[in-house]
């Protein structure tokens, strides 16, 4: 079968029940999204399809349709993705595990929300679990990216 | 993968009116009681009410008998109202087209969203549930034939008799309470004093 | 495993030789205990000084970190030592973890594992934590733990940066032909001022190399300090954005296969029965291998891909034997409660006379209480992987782990290669928390690789897997009396605290066959060893007979008796009808470190306040790993049940290397705290561990941590630890929140079985 991901077409052998996640590190060798709990519980996994976070363990890649975008592709050209730029500034990661996962929703909320508000933050972000307990700097950090998106229009 | 597509046939679907469907024959008070019955035990179950709720959040039961919580990761019906959860945490970025088939995996059915607030099961009684059935303000605008479909056509309600491993299904069938609400209608649509 | 054993006497005779010898820790390449393991891999071009610093002509800067990276921001911290010697900043450094080597022993941490309290600076106290760094020293035992990586590398990897600095500038001086008087350090360049003159250090790295390392060298004064004391930008940070493919479980290699373990969930059993022909004729499935390791028996699974493994092991049709403990969680807290009240335990704290205290306390100046806490799972969010690969007479191991020196010894001797023969690599960790001390991971790799044909093989857990299969923080249980005196004070304070002894377990997983005799610390640390003055003051630690596995979780055994000691202060402060700040102020007086951190926290939190109805705060200190933490938490009574607000916490770390790592590891080490206190519990029914996955053992999640506001110390004269500070205060100012919201005393963990939080 062929997957559209971060822009390019690959060709995947792979049974169609094999969750999307373990196409992708293992078959294609993407390894931004991570393995946490394969039921969708942590959000370690999260790419896009079309735009919107899928927890990737669950999802077979037979039922795949539409455009997969990984923690990969969101920079562009060398440029990091403002998300990941004010990542970076806050600092954020600890152990870093969750944190692909976590930014991937964290762009996913900014395209709906451009300025979103702790509440915001807190409804979006529930799917992801930090156990280095990061989260008071990724509610810096998402208002971070706000802005530089922001400043960047 | 686009719940917004999906929102507007929801919303589609409250639109539509359709006038009620009478029979010859009709089953007594009593055979429409017992088949009231057997349809408030469909939709009181978790796996109907757990996301027709009064707030925003709906509720987990894990494995038959296990105790009921508030569903985890602070999914809520969604500040639009849609019933398709937050921006960033939609019903769907979990919740697919079919069944995890890992245990305590995301059950999955096209779709997949809160009912609207106005139709609360949870915690309802018999008697509550019924009256709202009939209301077409807290129906959907529906028919009783045309509950009766939807409940025997929809994807996601027909989910509840195959909930995927480890939860207990629904009592019955999607076909066999399409059959007790047809005996139900036919029979005047009673309602239980409780 | 016979040669486990040789090693264990081995090590067991070097150790006590040491201790009786008192040999000091010297500075590493005067006495140089070791080879530097880097000489054998330095590239063409590149030169290396000293186990910590490789320079390559083309100014390629590498130090190597040599603590494993799980979080904590060590790599960070542990390059700013020598960089900060070596004049250079961090964006001119390449950072690696460097091999497996006793190049790279951790004195510090068997330094603190000594009988003394941190505070005690008697000669005997220094004596025998110099002469158990030597232990470190002499076992070469490379681990990561304790809180103890900044405080060990503290010394001697400045000295490996001034000392590199030092032939730098020897060798510039020859080449350039002037003095080495006249020339300084800028950034990576050595410069002559007057005439304007430099060279590289890459550039007389080649040269430098071959001059002797000075005898001794001056470190700067932390006044003078441009790196250390400041906030620097993590190392890691880059790749932890970008998703690159560091992690353990990321290893990705040619000819690679892929397998999971199947192991059995009741601890200590053996499969009675198996039927693996499903699992063989699986699409994808390669090979099932049987599997015993000291930790556990099983299977493991190898096939063309990670999916196809945990598809095989699902197909697995195995009978466990029985359990050897009590098979549910009633009867094992039964056999714990049983050693608090009657077993006979290890007086680890005996200051005045507690029996005659209580033989003639009127009852209405007792209080009498029981505290619980539940097992626990470490459940970091990367579940436990390792890849191994035997090839050619040669033992390749990537793992993500804490204890590199001990999976090479142990590995090697499964694989039957010798040790240099064995190479271990370890990667990033994805979480650890003590998880990654355990080594069952490598040798469940190391079987597998034996039966694959020379493919190095990926072998991925599970989270299933990984919960039920946890080395798990043990469950306790303390009894608590104490007597007040007529000023609300108490006059005696007498504890009682029974759980597994997490020595025993650990020492019986690494060395089958030995027992640890004597006094278990980890049981009470965090209640015997606290500042506090009370004339007759009384804490026992009890080991209760069970053998499930059990081992470090994040502050040890502060995790349990922080909550024990701390939530005794609440109840005696309350009975007292003493402010629970002002008792600590009076009960700490003597300990003018653990007074400041208390006062500043209760500034900070505005302390004493009026709240309005429905808020309130709950307090905490402890002191471990030599660091001095108060912690105030405020609480909110809300329609969807209470919700943490906001949390203040002032720590006293003696020297602060890196004050934004320093807030994170607080707030990180707070929360890691408040999910186990608010919601974690591991139970047990049929002797199988009942949760399995993050629905059933969940972790804060964002929209319930509160705001954090953190202040850093620096007024104690000796430098704590970081990693594990925040944990151990967290759960009893929570539980002391909520009583005085709700009026409701929780002595038992987790919280959730008696308050609902939102």
């Amino acid at each position: 079968m062929r997957l559209n991901v971060n822009g390019n077409s690959l060709e995947i052998d792979a049974d169609p029940d094999m969750p999307l996640l373990w196409a992708l590190r293992d078959i294609a060798g993407i390894m931004g999204p991570k393995f946490g709990c394969g039921i969708a519980a942590c959000g370690a996994c999260t790419v896009h399809i079309d735009g919107v976070p899928v927890r990737s363990c669950s999802l077979p890649v037979g039922a795949v349709e539409g455009e997969i975008t990984t923690i990969e592709g969101l920079s562009k050209g060398g440029e990091l993705h403002p998300v990941q730029q004010a990542w970076l500034e806050e600092q954020v990661a600890q152990c870093g595990y969750c944190q692909a996962g976590q930014i991937m929703t964290a762009v996913a909320l900014l395209d709906e929300i451009a300025e979103p508000t702790d509440e915001d933050i807190d409804n979006a972000m529930g799917g992801n679990l930090c156990r280095c307990g990061t989260y008071p700097r990724i509610r810096a950090a998402v208002k971070r990216a706000a802005a530089l998106k922001t400043a960047e229009l | 993968m686009n719940w917004r597509g999906r929102l507007l046939t929801a919303t589609a679907m409250l639109m539509l009116t359709a006038p009620s469907f009478a029979q010859d024959n009709a089953p007594s008070q009593q055979e429409g009681l017992a088949a009231w019955q057997q349809v408030y035990a469909v939709f009181s179950h978790p796996r109907c009410a757990n996301c027709h709720v009064a707030d925003e959040r709906p509720r987990w039961v894990g494995a038959a008998g296990s105790a009921e919580r508030i569903h985890a990761f602070n999914v809520q019906r969604g500040v639009d109202g849609s019933g398709f959860g937050n921006a960033g945490l939609r019903c769907t970025s979990c919740h697919f087209e079919s069944n995890s088939k890992h245990l305590n995996g995301p059950p999955g059915a096209p779709s997949w969203h809160l009912a609207p607030a106005e139709m609360v099961w949870h915690k309802i009684s018999s008697a509550g549930i019924c009256a709202q059935i009939k209301d077409p303000e807290r129906n959907g605008g529906r028919t009783l034939q045309e509950i009766a479909e939807h409940v025997r056509e929809d994807p996601l309600v027909g989910w509840g008799w195959k909930p995927g491993p480890g939860r207990e299904p629904a009592p019955g069938s999607a076909e066999g309470t399409y059959e007790e609400l047809e005996r139900w209608a036919a029979a005047g649509a009673p309602c239980p004093q409780e | 495993m016979a040669s486990i054993g040789k090693i264990a006497r081995r090590t067991f005779l070097l150790g006590a030789a040491a201790v009786a010898g008192g040999v000091a820790v010297g500075y590493w390449y005067v006495s140089r205990p070791y080879e530097n393991p880097l000489e054998g891999e330095v590239a063409k071009g590149e030169a290396t000084f000293n186990p910590y610093v490789k320079i390559a002509s083309d100014d390629t800067i590498t130090v190597i970190a040599p603590r494993a990276e799980m979080g904590q921001g060590v790599a960070t911290t542990l390059a700013a030592f020598v960089a900060e010697e070596l004049d250079v900043t961090l964006d001119r450094i390449k950072v690696e973890h460097g091999p497996a080597s006793y190049a790279y022993y951790n004195a510090e941490m068997l330094a603190e594992s000594g009988p003394f309290n941190f505070f005690d600076d008697s000669f005997l106290a220094e004596m025998t934590r110099s002469a158990l760094g030597t232990v470190g020293k002499v076992l070469g035992l490379q681990g990561t733990g304790g809180s103890t990586s900044a405080r060990d590398g503290f010394e001697k990897m400045r000295q490996a940066g001034a000392a590199t600095r030092a032939v730098l500038m020897q060798a510039a001086a020859a080449r350039l032909s002037l003095p080495v008087a006249e020339l300084a350090t800028e950034n990576g360049r050595i410069v002559h001022a007057r005439s304007g003159r430099s060279v590289s250090y890459g550039e007389v790295a080649l040269d430098a190399a071959s001059i002797a390392p000075p005898k001794s060298v001056t470190l700067r004064d932390k006044k003078d300090w441009k790196l250390l004391g400041k906030t620097q930008q993590r190392v890691d940070m880059h790749d932890k954005v970008t998703g690159a493919p560091i992690f353990g479980i990321d290893v990705r290699l040619p000819d690679m296969l892929y397998a999971t373990v199947l192991i059995s969930p009741v601890f200590g059993a053996k499969p009675v029965k198996a039927d693996t022909s499903k699992a063989e004729k699986m699409s994808g499935v390669i090979k099932i291998v049987p599997l015993e390791t000291v930790y556990g028996s099983g299977f493991g699974v190898i096939a063309k891909n990670t999916w196809a493994a945990f598809k095989g092991a699902e197909a697995l049709d195995v009978e466990w034997g029985k359990p050897v403990n009590p098979a549910d969680t009633d009867g094992l807290m039964q056999v714990i409660a049983d050693a608090a009240t009657k077993g006979e335990g290890d007086v680890m704290r005996n200051d005045g006379d507690v029996e005659t205290a209580f033989a003639d306390a009127p009852q209405a100046q007792l209080i009498e209480a029981e505290y619980r806490v539940p097992y626990l799972s470490h459940a970091p969010m990367e579940p436990m992987n390792c890849t191994a690969q035997l090839k050619d007479g040669h033992l390749t191991v990537w793992a993500p782990n804490q204890m590199p020196t001990l999976i090479r010894w142990l590995c090697a001797d499964l694989a039957g290669v010798p040790l240099e023969q064995t190479t271990v690599h370890t990667t990033y960790m994805g979480g650890a928390f003590g998880r990654r001390g355990e080594i069952d991971y490598a040798l469940y790799a190391t079987l597998i690789a034996k039966e694959a044909d020379g493919h190095p093989v990926k072998v991925t857990w599970t989270r299933e897997e990984d919960m039920q299969h946890d080395c798990y923080r043990s469950a306790f249980i303390a009894r608590m009396r104490a007597r007040l005196g007529d000023d609300g004070l108490p006059q005696a304070l007498d504890l009682r605290v029974a759980g597994q002894s997490m020595m025993a377990s650990l020492v019986g997983r690494i060395f089958p066959g030995r027992s640890a005799p004597g006094p278990d610390n980890t049981t009470t640390d965090g209640s015997h060893n606290q500042p506090y003055t009370i004339p007759n003051y009384r804490v026992t630690g009890i080991k209760a007979p069970l053998t499930l596995p059990v081992s470090f979780w994040r502050s040890v055994g502060n995790s349990q008796n922080g909550f024990f000691h701390e939530s005794a202060m609440d109840e005696i402060a309350h009975a007292g009808k003493t402010d629970p700040i002002e008792l600590r102020r009076k009960l700490m007086r003597e300990f003018p470190a653990a007074v400041a951190v208390v006062d500043k926290v209760a500034a900070m939190s505005n302390w004493g306040e009026k709240l309005p109805e429905g808020k309130a705060k709950g307090f905490a200190f402890v002191l471990s790993f030599g660091s001095w933490c108060a912690q105030v938490v405020q609480i909110a009574q809300t329609p969807g049940g209470i919700k943490l607000e906001k949390m203040w916490i002032a720590v006293d770390v003696g020297t602060a290397l890196d004050p934004g790592i320093i807030e994170q590891q607080m707030v990180s080490g707070a929360i890691f705290g408040l999910s186990a206190a608010m919601n974690q519990k591991i139970t047990f029914a049929d002797g199988r561990v009942e949760q399995s996955n993050f629905h059933d053992f969940d972790a804060m999640r964002i929209f319930q941590a509160p705001q954090f506001e953190v202040a850093i110390l620096e007024n104690y004269h000796r430098m704590g630890g970081v990693g594990e500070v925040g944990t151990p205060p967290a759960a009893p100012a929570l539980a002391n929140a909520v009583f005085a919201l709700t009026g409701k005393r929780v002595r038992s963990l987790p919280l959730s079985d008696e308050v609902v939080f939102a």
